[in-house]
């Protein structure tokens, strides 16, 4: 089974509830881990890894580049892109903002001079494997700063962790989603057989948590919610109101926990480093919930 | 004159700050125009109590293939680095709408005139908000089950400038891959919200590798300051030259703020102090800059 966490707002807990319920449910099922957050990835800290068994770069990002020496400076190339990536440097060159690219090639296809402009692979990232302390297996991935394409790195993830589950004859892909509700999560939750949300009772974190079950419609998967951080805004119960409307089951309520934070420079999951703190309790009721009624 | 506010990790306190630094300036006299370019999550509307104000459709081009014209060459199909348009197997092209970018590839390399025509689809929206604190709100919205940020965040991001009065104050989105950098590009300032965990500090690092990639002067704002270990910030700073202006303490009065929509700068909390310190120091880097 595939199960994806995803939040829409960022910085709510999702990695910190993932490495928890990976802490509990790991004695009991064959796990794989996902980090599926490419631009900002932290479940591999939580979980303690330092080091990478196996690191691969993924090539498939494409930038445009333009060779200054053969450029006629027509300006078409910087008129056409259609995201504003061409500019005039210092010298009055036009060139590419290789942090802006999206290798779409519209600025080679229009540019006049053959040969001026063309589109280069480069590398947008590196995918990487590693074994926890906790036996099971981990992939994770890391986009380089600026490039594109963060999704297809999730996808190659995905892809591996299939490989790994086969080879080690594993039952269970439990994926930690970015924030956000775009291409990367929407490549964590593709193929995805549940998905947990996590959201705190703020408006914001409702609206975006609103945004990524939408998403999660999109793929009929069935939902479920956890509440963290509880009870930071006592007397809002806009967000327990809209999953019962929706009829997303509720698998438990995490309070705020100072203990949190401090596991987090442990880099340990919570649950590990303070099992009696009310956070653990709370997740370990949590955990059992899961393996009941998702997992069986 | 353009500043961003980001921070790599999600949830930092990137729009607490934004917010509440944007109010700050706003009441030194400083105009500005507010741009929320976090196009998957867009909040800062809700951290200043607003509704937002007048929508408009991003519309993105997609090809319409005009079948009775089409000669099935499949040259668009080849040009499209999205491969969102698949090919029969007599060469009859067909889209795929969701891969699509809208970028026009296809169209510009079509030999038949009038063979490809022009659809267009909804992406998301942009909003105008004229917000009680003296300056203009532009948010971007991406609509849910698109993937890609990018055509949002320069949509919005034109917006803002084409409305833009004084300062362009940019609110980017988590993450440090190019649809953050598109939001952060022609700052003359960034400012990297942090939190002193493992996590906050590992993400804080790929932030400032991009302001140094940017060749941007780069701030650090550690939010939190008293749950991790912010001296490994400071050095982190250090290495990539940027200065640490301020330290936020956890704080409940700016969870309340926040929750009920009140820019926490507003109050009479000892915490509006910080920002109003760090609007100053703002100040005083755009008096140099000129």
């Amino acid at each position: 089974m595939q199960l994806a966490i995803a939040s829409g707002k960022g910085g709510v807990g999702k990695s910190t509830v993932t490495a928890s319920l990976l802490y509990f449910l790991k004695d009991e099922y064959g796990l794989i881990a996902v980090d599926a957050d490419a631009e900002a990835p932290n479940l591999g800290l939580l979980l303690g890894v330092d080091d990478w068994e196996e690191e691969r770069d993924h090539i498939g990002a494409k930038v445009a580049r333009i060779e200054t020496g053969s450029c006629i400076k027509c300006g078409i190339c910087m008129e056409r892109c259609p995201y504003g990536c061409i500019y005039i440097d210092r010298e009055g060159n036009y060139v590419v903002n290789e942090l802006t690219c999206e290798g779409c090639n519209v600025c080679g296809l229009v540019c006049p001079v053959t040969g001026t402009i063309t589109l280069e692979e480069v590398r947008s990232g590196v995918v990487r494997k590693a074994t926890t302390r906790y036996g099971f297996p981990i992939i994770s991935a890391q986009l380089d700063v600026g490039r594109p394409e963060s999704g297809k790195l999730v996808t190659e993830e995905k892809e591996w962790a299939k490989r790994v589950m086969e080879e080690l004859n594993l039952e269970h892909m439990i994926v930690d989603s970015a924030a956000g509700i775009g291409c990367q999560v929407i490549a964590s939750l593709g193929g995805a057989d549940a998905a947990i949300l996590i959201a705190e009772p703020t408006p914001a974190s409702l609206s975006d948590v609103q945004r990524a079950y939408r998403v999660v419609q999109h793929f009929r998967e069935p939902a479920y919610l956890i509440v963290n951080k509880a009870d930071i805004n006592p007397g809002f119960t806009g967000l327990v109101d809209w999953a019962e409307r929706e009829g997303i089951p509720i698998l438990g309520e995490v309070p705020y926990d100072g203990a949190i934070p401090r596991s987090m420079s442990l880099l340990k999951p919570i649950v590990e480093a303070f099992p009696e703190s009310d956070a653990s309790k709370a997740l370990k009721e949590i955990a059992e919930r899961i393996k009941e009624e998702i997992l069986g | 004159m353009q500043i961003a506010v980001s921070g790599g990790k999600g949830g930092t306190g990137k729009s607490t700050v934004a917010i509440n630094l944007a109010v700050a300036l706003n009441n030194l006299g400083i105009d500005l125009t507010f741009a929320d370019l976090d196009v998957e999550a867009p909040n800062d509307h809700l951290l200043l109590g607003v509704e937002l104000g007048s929508e408009e459709p991003v519309m993105q081009f997609m090809p319409k293939f005009d079948y009775s014209k089409c000669t099935k060459c499949r040259k668009c199909a080849e040009v499209c680095e999205e491969h969102a348009i698949i090919t029969l197997k007599d060469g009859t092209p067909f889209l795929m709408p969701n891969l699509c970018s809208g970028c026009r590839a296809c169209e510009i390399v079509c030999p038949v005139p009038g063979a490809i025509q022009e659809a267009f689809r909804v992406i998301g929206h942009t909003y105008v908000t004229e917000t009680p604190y003296g300056f203009t709100l532009v948010t971007g919205k991406l609509k849910e089950g698109e993937e890609r940020s990018m055509p949002l965040v320069v949509a919005a991001k034109r917006k803002a400038q084409e409305l833009q009065e004084g300062i362009l104050f940019v609110d980017t989105a988590a993450g440090t891959g190019n649809t953050v950098s598109k939001a952060v590009e022609f700052s003359n300032l960034l400012i990297a919200v942090t939190e002193p965990t493992p996590l906050g500090i590992h993400d804080t690092e790929l932030i400032l590798e991009l302001g140094n990639l940017m060749e941007m002067p780069t701030w650090v704002v550690i939010n939190r300051s008293d749950l991790g270990e912010k001296e490994r910030v400071y050095e982190l700073a250090d290495k990539y030259g940027a200065e640490v202006v301020a330290e936020i303490p956890y704080s409940e009065n700016i969870v309340r703020s926040y929750v009920e929509g009140k820019p926490v700068v507003l109050t009479e909390y000892p915490e509006a102090r910080i920002f109003k310190g760090l609007a100053k120091k703002v100040l005083e880097f755009l008096g140099g800059g000129e």
